[in-house]
């Protein structure tokens, strides 16, 4: 009779889960795709006035129009580390699996932004600076944000016990967080090629108004592409965690160990 | 494929070329102009690859993770 009991209760568990996880798919699917399409709609806007409407700079020509994409770029990969670093932190405190998700989502999103970076800079400074690459400060700092980052990743999936390789990764995720404000400050505290800040500056930004306009569309676009995907692959890893744990509960020693590899 | 690659290149060209301030760049220096047109849209292209490479990854895994939960 217990041993019934018991099952019975194992399986009400498990359909809750499923009720629980349909639910979850579609909040995330809704706001997912919400800000996908508006950040999108948004995107098309940016790319109209960047091939078409804003004025092009005098001294450095059609080149200097990828500032539009690598500004932005900067500015999501910034906010990415910060959510990986601020979630990471409360892990360690609470040890909420979920916050471990989005900073997992958060990292994910500013590996790939901090690439847009390293890669739209050098095809800017090829022609501007006639080279691809220099070890001038900011360059450098930021290379290395990439490193401590996919570090991140290694870490995380270098250990056999789960839990170890997701706070060893939550200090890289901290540690790592703390190179953004000085990849700000480094043209301002080194000897710099890189050109100073034109937006984020205390007496505003110093930039001709259409530049200033297309800057800032730029900026939204990318945020709310960001986010939209963010909230997927968060909501992605929850489901993954829940179907990981239904099929332990039924008995699946197979999806566990799966789970373990893949995570 | 390649089509919809040229079409938007010839657009883009079109927008940059017409856009405020560009004539007053083009005298008689083509080539470096182009260049300056390929280094922007390689630029571009390969941000949108990579947010697109990472739209894709998350659309796989959570196609995987649905069938996993609702056979």
């Amino acid at each position: 009779m217990e041993k019934r009991r018991g099952r019975f209760q194992v399986k009400a568990e498990a359909t809750r889960r499923e009720a629980s996880s349909h639910m979850t798919l579609r909040a995330v699917r809704w706001w997912g795709l919400s800000l996908g399409a508006v950040g999108v709609a948004l995107t098309i806007v940016f790319h109209w006035q960047v091939f078409f409407w804003v004025p092009t700079e005098a001294s450095m020509g059609i080149v200097q129009r990828i500032f539009y994409i690598h500004l932005p770029g900067a500015w999501v990969a910034f906010l990415a580390f910060g959510i990986v670093a601020l979630c990471s932190a409360v892990y360690l405190w609470l040890g909420e699996e979920k916050l471990d998700h989005a900073a997992l989502a958060a990292a994910e999103g500013g590996m790939v932004f901090t690439t847009i970076v390293l890669v739209s800079g050098p095809l800017w400074a090829r022609l501007a600076w006639g080279t691809w690459w220099t070890w001038e400060p900011r360059l450098t700092l930021t290379l290395l944000l990439w490193f401590i980052y996919l570090g991140y990743f290694l870490v995380r999936n270098s250990t056999q016990n789960r839990d170890r390789g997701r706070k060893f990764a939550a200090v890289v995720g901290i540690v790592g967080a703390l190179n953004i404000p000085l990849i700000h400050m480094s043209v301002l505290w080194f000897r710099s090629l890189h050109p100073q800040p034109v937006v984020a500056r205390t007496d505003g930004p110093q930039l001709h108004p259409d530049m200033a306009t297309t800057v800032f569309t730029a900026l939204g676009a990318w945020t709310l592409v960001f986010l939209s995907l963010f909230i997927l692959r968060y909501g992605t890893a929850r489901l993954e965690a829940r179907a990981e744990r239904t099929s332990v509960d039924m008995g699946d020693p197979l999806s566990a160990e799966q789970g373990a590899v893949t995570s | 494929m390649i089509r919809v690659v040229l079409m938007i290149l010839a657009l883009v060209a079109l927008g940059l070329g017409l856009a405020p301030g560009t004539e007053a760049l083009q005298t008689g220096d083509a080539p470096r102009q182009m260049r300056h047109f390929w280094h922007v849209f390689a630029a571009y292209a390969l941000a949108w690859l990579l947010v697109f490479g990472w739209a894709a990854s998350i659309a796989r895994r959570l196609k995987r993770v649905e069938d996993r939960l609702d056979p």
